[in-house]
């Protein structure tokens, strides 16, 4: 009977004490959400105030968020918005697809056979250290200002953080698993997919955040270079018609593409690779 | 009949990091038998962890022959399971998914492999943690694990290279009753090397006591207590200080 007692009450302060904790979590969670929203309202009100705090502003110039949203609005609604973003979201899908493909296929190949890593070792890194984006007017001059050369700019500079990033996370794969692998059975193949690449991942996945943020920088570059399509062309005909509140939608566009891709790719790895602890 | 293991004239040669030459092992010879429990014990440089990844197939003798159930050692393989210190189970699959591999690598069929990794989970007391990651282990638990995913195999011999020197005292001693036990039960051979003279005398048929400089065997001490040992025993206490005797020579 007491011990009855004892367990009911026992019971009672666990449920108290777990809703008080998940309580307390989704008040944090509020109060973030409320926050951040605040934060990007305290700029926008401030931006907006520019003009009444500094009187000699001229408005064409340094154009408010209420008019570049005059401007904005619309520009979705016709498709010109988002037609431009899909366009540049393909350059640089695609060359970033295509970076990952073959800088993993180099980064295992030059990390497992020295002979390919003490051939290349000069022209990679040598290649590496130039700026993509100088890289540019070349390609205009070779290529022209299609899409394959945008996509294969992007490439390029998407290519070497991953295959350097790969090359290492694979050089260093830690010798016990190996030796774990080699005494369970495990062949050169099965080794490398089931064992190298998982253990090199935490590195992979960095290179290729990394890349990224490389593909998004080098396609501004390219588009602005000669494009008919994209947000960094919609920005340039912005420049041209001295329009600078477009120029101001394209700046916000790549802000939030950037920042979305960014999450997206860690919730993406989160999900796809439980046991990968940050 | 020729023995489980056969060690002839095995020296060992490196390089330190001064670029000198160095004998991790000079002119060693053992036999280790089917279903023997061997400790190799001794101060660190004696060739112990060297003697092991011999066995294992991880390298090459630099004179002398290593021979497994009559042939001479090749590559590693799952004849010879082997437990590391830590950090060996795979971080990306979990405790089951580590059992299984030796049993993927067979090309076993999925349904047959999952249920013999239960068991061997099973039988190392872990079937509640079969769908955790590492991670998610305690340091017993890991390596209770990596013995699973050794035996599983249903390997000659257990190579384990100071499998419990990681963990809580406290966790050790269950660890090695669980051992023992699982010898026991599957009749393996085990080559154990350990630097703490108590897990030596508390595991093994033999203690194969090392020296370094060059690396080589001391002396072997036969240890008849039955299992499972006590320590708090008159015998087990001469047998301590035995082995340590042998060891401070």
């Amino acid at each position: 009977m007491a011990d009855d007692i004892q367990n009911a009450h026992r019971l009672q302060m666990e449920t108290a004490f777990l809703d008080a904790r998940r309580s307390a979590r989704r008040r944090l969670i509020l109060l973030r959400a409320g926050l951040n929203l605040c934060g990007v309202a305290v700029f926008l009100l401030l931006w907006e105030s520019v003009p009444l705090l500094f009187p000699g502003i001229n408005k064409v110039l340094f154009p408010t968020p209420s008019v570049v949203f005059a401007t904005f609005w619309p520009m979705v609604t016709s498709g010109e918005i988002p037609t431009n973003i899909l366009a540049s979201l393909r350059r640089a899908g695609t060359g970033f697809l295509i970076a990952t493909v073959l800088g993993i296929a180099a980064g295992v190949f030059t990390a497992r056979s020295r002979i390919a890593e003490y051939l290349t070792e000069p022209l990679l890194h040598g290649f590496r250290s130039v700026p993509v984006i100088a890289l540019v007017p070349l390609s205009v001059l070779w290529f022209g200002i299609g899409e394959g050369a945008k996509v294969s700019l992007v490439a390029t500079g998407a290519f070497f953080p991953i295959w350097i990033s790969t090359f290492i996370g694979v050089r260093d794969v830690h010798i016990v698993y190996l030796r774990s692998a080699a005494c369970l059975g495990a062949g050169r193949i099965a080794t490398m997919f089931l064992v190298v690449l998982p253990a090199a991942l935490p590195l992979i996945l960095a290179g290729l955040r990394q890349a990224m943020a490389i593909s998004l920088i080098v396609l501004v570059a390219a588009e602005l270079s000669g494009a008919t399509s994209g947000v960094a062309y919609m920005m340039s005909m912005g420049h041209q018609l001295f329009r600078v509140d477009i120029m101001f939608i394209g700046l916000m566009l790549l802000g939030a593409l950037g920042f979305i891709f960014d999450r997206l790719f860690v919730m993406l790895t989160r999900r796809l690779f439980p046991w990968y602890v940050n | 009949m020729a023995s489980l293991i056969e060690v002839e004239g095995v020296s060992q040669i490196f390089e330190t990091r001064e670029g000198l030459a160095n004998w991790a092992l000079w002119q060693v010879s053992m036999n280790i038998e089917a279903g023997e429990f061997v400790c190799l014990i001794g101060p660190s440089g004696c060739g112990k962890t060297t003697l092991l990844h011999l066995i294992a197939g991880f390298m090459k003798p630099s004179e002398g022959s290593v021979r497994f159930a009559g042939a001479p050692v090749g590559d590693p393989g799952p004849d010879r399971g082997v437990v590391f210190q830590e950090y060996a189970l795979f971080g990306w699959m979990t405790a089951r998914q580590n059992v299984e591999f030796g049993l993927r690598m067979r090309g076993m069929a999925k349904a047959e492999r999952r249920e013999r990794a239960r068991e061997a989970l099973a039988r190392v007391g872990l079937e509640r943690a079969i769908d955790r990651y590492p991670h998610e282990l305690s340091g017993g638990m890991r390596q209770r694990v990596a013995v699973a995913r050794a035996l599983v195999n249903e390997p000659r011999v257990l190579l384990m290279d100071e499998p419990f020197a990681a963990v809580d005292a406290i966790t050790r001693a269950t660890l090695q009753d669980d051992l023992v036990r699982l010898w026991q039960q599957t009749g393996v051979s085990v080559v154990f090397v350990t630097h703490n003279v108590d897990e030596a005398a508390f595991l093994a048929q033999r203690v194969v006591v090392m020296r370094p400089h060059p690396g080589s065997v001391k002396r072997s001490v036969i240890v008849d207590l039955p299992y499972p040992r006590q320590r708090s025993s008159a015998e087990f206490a001469r047998l301590y200080a035995d082995i340590g005797l042998a060891l401070g020579e």
